[in-house]
């Protein structure tokens, strides 16, 4: 059991304490952190919300092939401890030792990329983060990584030329010679037993579920945290003191993909990353939607489990997870128990778990050629938006061509996610035509009452979402 | 000039090493500043109690309205903007409590134990509320010419209609931040992120009740300005020196994203109504225009905004008979402030939709109709306020534009596209701008600058503008190592600071190279002129053969000589120790004023610009009838910057304005519930255009061989200008909706244009 924390940062291995008079908390953003040190002001606050990018960073862990895994995340919302047994990159640590820039920053800098520079740090570390995997330098790809990014100046272009020729022309850089290093180094680094106790804060890493299970016994009242991006805006938005947390992040059961059989097994601490990756191929909606989830840098961090466990009305796993008929394995001490997805959401932000008990994964069946699905989010803005409405489809077909089973699953339309009950039993038996499609959204525009809000008015809401019915149709009819 | 030069922080800002406000070393005597605002739009104070915060340990100070020592005012122009209320609060937002404690956590938990006792009064909360119950902010303006009721009588044709435009926040990405220091006396150092440090300056001192002279304000880079700091800036500079007066201690104010949102004003909603006569070319005869500005609660810029709006309502068209009256309402919001076009866009969309209309009603391509209004070169040259128009480049970059971007081609492309789709429409628009280019204040066109050079041949350069972004500073080292024939690592441009250069103009109306490069000029032809003299003098000692004449001394590559006598050559380094030996000056001040600009408000006649910037911009989008999502396809800018003294940094500066544009007609809306409370208080629910927003194709060219008379380098200004091609999108949406009935119905597209208002709009056209 240790009570610091240990993390790789300018090329040394640092220790973390949280004694008495430690200016830090284990609540302290690695962003309020880094803002803290001389050498680290690089790194800017431009929200403190997950939505601006200004304080991306790149964390670096050890992967199973003795390399590292570098992922851009948004250090606003990312709690100290975090970093255990992680090297954590800055814009100020891509230079080389004789000071030569580092393509990404090279290029951007060249091609004007940089106005303000207000804005630049953060896009020079999600190039980087780009940078230091194999994914392609397309477009889409590049727009994805720099999703997470806001720039006010340079109306983007600029930076993605920087983008295309630095990611175009990839070769070995610093990182690369002192990849093997440093991931020996992370690797002694003990991935267990970290516990801090501070007088006005706990902040535990159970190593296995077991633990996990120990350590919310013990303490009772502790929050639960995976990714913590919904739970850090408690800290920086409504400045909450969180005196007692459980993070997942390191229990390893949690983080498995598996196929078994019939169907596609995710635990509950995966990422939205690593969901979009298992998804592309068995569930094109669910990948079509993880994609659409947050920015590169939020979906390195959210979770599964976290998405459905705070069952926001307006998530975005749910509707599609719903109508692809996942259920949920939920697990305390000793007993579990599997649910449909549809039982475990229970109400606004509410949902079947119970004290003391965890989502250690969810089960997606594998699709059957008589199944037909589709996803759909509608939002302000393309990239790192919340849903205004989403929907997600399953029409099941018997033998012959008439609708067995609809399943239309909306976010956004009520307090939670919810089916469209009265459209869903009018498809039933029918066949699977324009005009039933416009019947069916007529009856889904009736029976639900949004709100408005600061996203968008009801009415829209309701017309949307008898239009995503439509939309659905004519994608699957080619009708364009 | 226009050899390719970066911005000259460029490698600062890709290694986290540029210096922001926040980011200056502070020891660890600083404190943490912190605002607490009122919670009702508008509330009579009854009581305040600050005892228990003040008592909290770890607080330093807590203040309020009776512990300002100086006056209680930050207004710019108008004095109606208290710095902290008193007995009453007019919005949401608005300061009412200042804390400094040890650390930012503390302030706010210790203004969590203020307690204040409101009553609440009744608010006016819109335009339209304002305009219900008469709250004006000041006397209407005016600007006339012609025969407007006789001519629209007379028209064969007519329309009226109304248009409405919305607020933007700026969301520069560094929010609002000051650092104060106190020094000896009553002096004090302020850094801020300011656009105008003079002001700032000003405000300071007059919060503080000490002269000008004790307050240096100084600012090296803001990130991001875009007008918001041109007077909100010193709202915080001021509560940070107030703060700082009195503990005297060092003092850092830094909104916090939200609070920055909430508590500061942004663009100008207009309501602007009008009618309009045209013939049956689409020729407009006569156009009868009512703006109405929402000011929120206090002055601040918004007569000078209105009156760009009202100067732009004809932005690039001609029209013989035209009355433009103008209204800036009083609402219970925070003082709406300038941002980038400062009212032009407000009064260019309004315009440009009365051309869309017209074009509908007659079956006209809008572009055709906007051809024929163009002004032009031989009579219709004239603005509405009496300004002529000299070197119009419109009708040449319509040939050039419509070409390059291939319009009359892909305009039937997009009608053949949309024959075959019922889901999905493709639209297309191409819209113009001419933008004036001055203060419209004529006093505040001036600028000064200070040169040193120094004996190693290094320069420094001072010069009242701010940098945000723009490259205001690399231009600048541009032009001066170009007047001194010097290479630009010779020259360092040093923050911008009130002790350096006094009683600046803000760096604004686009005016900051035009302005502050002809005073850097004027400063390096002083110097040029002093160290002429001094070199003719030494090669005429040296040698009384060939006798040199100063007029013939070159400064070019490092070196002086005599253009006459290559033989007769010294380094620029040896001039400057020359004229050290010799005991002359090598430090120079510069200023420059706009000449011949005027505007007399009584009459609505002058010229008030010194010249015009042109644009012209064509977008093509596809959008989903269904979502309401649309795609930019497509986007061709032709954009006039004179001769350029950097091609890529006004290109940059295209780019940025375009998208910036484009977001406020597209996504950019600003809601508020029905008390007055901003709904759309974070990036979680404003949203300003991401990567995935911009062009799939964006192609923007400088207009060739367009020297300007009389500016820089022949350079035009390119800050605000280009915003308006933004405009391009949400017509060419429009027009997407439009052809679902092959264009005979005029639909009611809401402004910004986000998915929920093309769904709404479109389903006019399906139900
Ligand atoms: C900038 C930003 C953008 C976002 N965009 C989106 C978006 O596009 N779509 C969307 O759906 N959401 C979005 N979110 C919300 C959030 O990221 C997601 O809901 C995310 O999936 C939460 O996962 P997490 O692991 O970070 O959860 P955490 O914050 O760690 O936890 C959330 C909740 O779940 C509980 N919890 C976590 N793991 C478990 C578990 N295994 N068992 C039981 N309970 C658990 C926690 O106790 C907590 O109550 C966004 C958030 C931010 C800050
Ligand atoms: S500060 Fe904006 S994303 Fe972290
Ligand atoms: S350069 Fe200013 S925000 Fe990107």
């Amino acid at each position: 059991m240790t009570q610091q924390i240990s993390f790789i940062l300018d090329g040394r291995v640092h220790q973390l304490g949280f004694e008495p008079g430690s200016p830090y908390t284990p609540i302290t953003t690695v962003l309020q952190y880094l803002r803290s040190l001389p050498n680290h002001k690089g790194v800017k606050e431009g929200c403190a919300e997950g939505d601006c990018g200004a304080c991306t960073v790149v964390l670096a862990e050890p992967s199973a092939d003795g390399k590292l895994n570098y992922k851009a995340v948004n250090s606003c919302l990312l709690f100290l401890p975090k970093l255990h047994g992680k090297q954590l990159i800055t814009v100020e640590n891509l230079q080389d030792a004789q000071g030569t820039l580092h393509p990404v920053q090279q290029y951007v800098a060249d091609s004007n990329g940089a106005q303000c520079g207000f804005c630049t740090p953060g896009i020079v570390m999600s190039l980087f983060g780009h940078y230091k995997t194999d994914l392609s330098a397309e477009r889409e790809e590049i727009e994805d990584t720099l999703s997470g990014n806001l720039c006010r100046c340079t109306g983007y272009q600029p930076i993605f030329d920087a983008a295309l020729k630095a990611l175009d022309e990839r070769k070995e850089d610093r990182f690369s010679q002192e990849e093997q290093d440093v991931a020996a180094q992370l690797k002694t680094i003990s991935q267990s037993g970290v516990r801090i106790e501070t007088t006005t804060h706990y902040y535990s890493f159970p190593a296995s579920l077991q633990e996990a299970f120990t350590e919310m016994e013990a303490h009772p009242g502790a929050l639960l945290l995976s990714g913590a991006t919904d739970v850090a805006l408690k800290v920086t938005k409504q400045h909450q003191q969180l005196p007692e947390i459980i993070d997942l992040s390191l229990v390893p059961e949690l983080k498995k993909i598996e196929t078994t059989g019939d169907m596609l097994r995710i635990g509950g601490g995966v990422s939205v990353n690593e969901v979009l990756e298992a998804a592309q191929k068995p569930f094109p909606a669910l990948y079509k939607i993880a994609k659409r989830f947050g920015s590169k840098q939020i979906r390195h961090l959210a979770t599964v489990g976290g998405n459905l466990a705070g069952a926001s009305p307006i998530g975005d796993l749910t509707p599609v997870l719903m109508a692809l008929k996942a259920r949920v394995r939920v697990m305390r001490a000793k007993e579990q128990r599997t649910m449909a997805l549809d039982d475990f959401i229970t109400g606004y932000r509410q949902t079947a778990l119970q004290e003391g008990e965890l989502l250690t994964h969810i089960e997606i069946p594998f699709l059957s050629e008589q199944i037909k699905i589709g996803a759909y989010k509608i939002s302000k803005r393309r990239d790192l938006d919340i849903a205004t409405v989403s929907a997600a489809f399953r029409l099941e077909f018997g033998a012959g061509k008439q609708i067995s089973e609809a399943n239309l699953v909306y976010g956004g339309m009520a307090a939670m996610t919810k089916h469209a009950r009265q459209a869903e039993d009018f498809l039933q038996g029918k066949e699977w035509n324009r005009t039933h499609a416009e019947a069916a959204a007529r009856l889904i525009r009736d029976e639900f009452e949004p709100i408005s809000d600061a996203r968008s008015g009801a009415d829209f809401r309701r017309i949307v979402a008898g239009n995503l019915l439509i939309r659905f149709w004519a994608d699957d009819a080619g009708t364009k | 000039m226009s050899s390719k030069t970066i911005h000259q922080s460029a490698y600062k800002h890709v290694s986290g090493a540029s210096v922001y406000v926040d980011d200056i070393p502070v020891h660890n005597q600083l404190l943490h500043g912190y605002v607490l605002y009122s919670p009702h739009a508008h509330a009579a104070i009854r009581s305040l109690k600050t005892e228990k915060a003040a008592n909290m340990p770890g607080v330093a100070a807590v203040l309020s309205a009776k512990d300002i020592p100086g006056i209680n005012q930050m207004g710019p122009i108008v004095h109606d903007e208290p710095c902290l209320a008193e007995d009453e609060v007019h919005f949401v937002g608005q300061a009412i409590c200042l804390i400094a404690a040890e650390t930012e956590e503390r302030a706010r938990q210790a203004a969590a134990t203020i307690e204040i006792d409101f009553e609440e009064l009744p608010a006016v909360l819109s335009l339209k509320q304002a305009m219900a119950v008469q709250s004006l902010m000041g006397p209407e303006r005016k600007i006339e010419r012609g025969q407007v009721q006789q001519a629209l009588k007379e028209a064969p044709l007519r329309l009226n209609g109304s248009f409405e435009s919305g607020a933007q926040e700026h969301w520069y990405l560094e929010t609002q931040t000051a650092l104060c220091l106190p020094g000896e006396d009553r002096e004090y150092m302020v850094y801020s992120s300011t656009q105008h440090p003079s002001e700032t300056q000003a405000v300071v001192s007059e919060v503080l009740g000490i002269p000008r002279h004790a307050v240096t304000v100084e600012i090296r880079r803001m990130g991001g300005a875009f007008g918001g700091k041109e007077t909100q800036a010193n709202h915080v500079a001021a509560w940070a020196a107030l703060l700082s007066n009195a503990t005297r201690r060092p003092v850092k104010l830094r909104l916090f994203r939200d609070d920055d949102q909430i508590m500061t004003g942004k663009r100008h909603p207009f309501y602007i109504r009008y009618e309009v006569g045209f013939d049956e070319q689409g020729r407009i005869l006569a156009l009868d225009v009512e703006q109405n500005a929402n000011g929120g609660s206090a002055t601040d810029l918004s007569f000078a905004i209105l009156e760009r709006a009202m100067f732009h309502a004809d932005n690039a068209y001609y029209i013989p008979n035209m009355r433009v009256i103008g209204r800036v309402w009083k609402t219970n919001l925070p003082s709406n402030t300038a941002f980038r076009g400062f009212g032009g866009p407000q009064g260019i969309v309004a315009m440009e939709n009365i051309i869309d209309r017209i074009a509908r009603q007659l079956s006209l391509d809008p572009l055709e109709v906007r051809r024929i209004n163009f002004y032009d070169m031989y009579k219709r040259d004239t603005t509405h306020y009496g300004q002529k128009i000299k070197q119009n480049h419109l009708p040449a970059m319509y040939k050039q534009l419509t070409a390059s971007a291939d319009y009359f081609e892909r305009r039937k492309l997009v009608e053949a596209f949309n024959t075959q789709h019922e889901f999905v429409k493709r639209g297309l628009a191409c819209t113009p701008v001419k933008f004036g280019i001055s203060f419209t204040t004529a006093f505040l066109n001036q600028a000064g600058a200070l040169v040193h050079v120094y004996q190693d041949g290094t320069v420094q350069v001072n010069h009242g503008g701010t940098e945000m972004g723009q490259g205001l500073h690399t231009k600048m080292r541009q032009i001066a190592a170009a007047e001194l024939g010097v290479d630009q690592d010779r020259i360092l441009i040093t923050p911008t600071n009130t002790s350096k250069v006094p009683n600046t103009s803000a760096t604004a109306a686009s005016t900051g190279s035009d302005l502050n490069g002809m005073a850097v000029k004027n400063a390096v032809d002083k110097l040029k002129f002093r160290m002429a003299y001094q070199v003719t003098e030494y090669f005429n000692q040296m040698d009384e053969q060939n006798y040199t004449l100063s007029k013939h001394i070159m400064f070019k590559n490092n070196k002086v000589f005599d253009a006459t006598n290559p033989d007769r050559t010294i380094s620029f380094e040896k001039a400057a120790q020359i004229c050290y030996f010799n005991q002359i000056p090598l430090s120079a001040t510069g200023f420059y004023k706009t000449p011949d600009i005027y505007f007399d408000r009584e009459t609505g006649q002058g010229t008030p610009f010194h010249y015009f910037a042109y644009g012209m911009a064509v977008s093509e989008v596809e959008i989903d009838l269904l979502t309401g999502q649309h795609t930019l396809l497509r986007t061709d800018i032709l954009h006039d910057v004179g001769d350029s003294v950097n091609p890529d940094l006004d290109i940059g500066q295209i780019q940025g304005a375009f998208v910036q544009g484009a977001g406020w007609c597209t996504m950019e809306e600003c809601k508020w519930d029905e008390s007055g409370h901003l709904l759309t208080h974070s990036p979680d629910t404003y949203k300003i255009p991401g990567i995935h927003d911009i062009p799939r194709d964006f192609r923007v060219q400088l207009l060739q061989k367009a020297p300007n008379e009389g500016t820089i380098r022949q350079s035009k200004a390119v800050g605000e200008p280009p915003f308006m091609h933004g405009l391009s999108v949400w017509f060419a949406i429009k027009d997407a909706i439009s052809s679902i009935d092959g264009h005979k119905r005029e639909p009611e597209l809401g402004f910004p244009a986000t998915n929920e208002a093309i769904v709404m709009a479109a389903k006019q056209f399906l139900d």
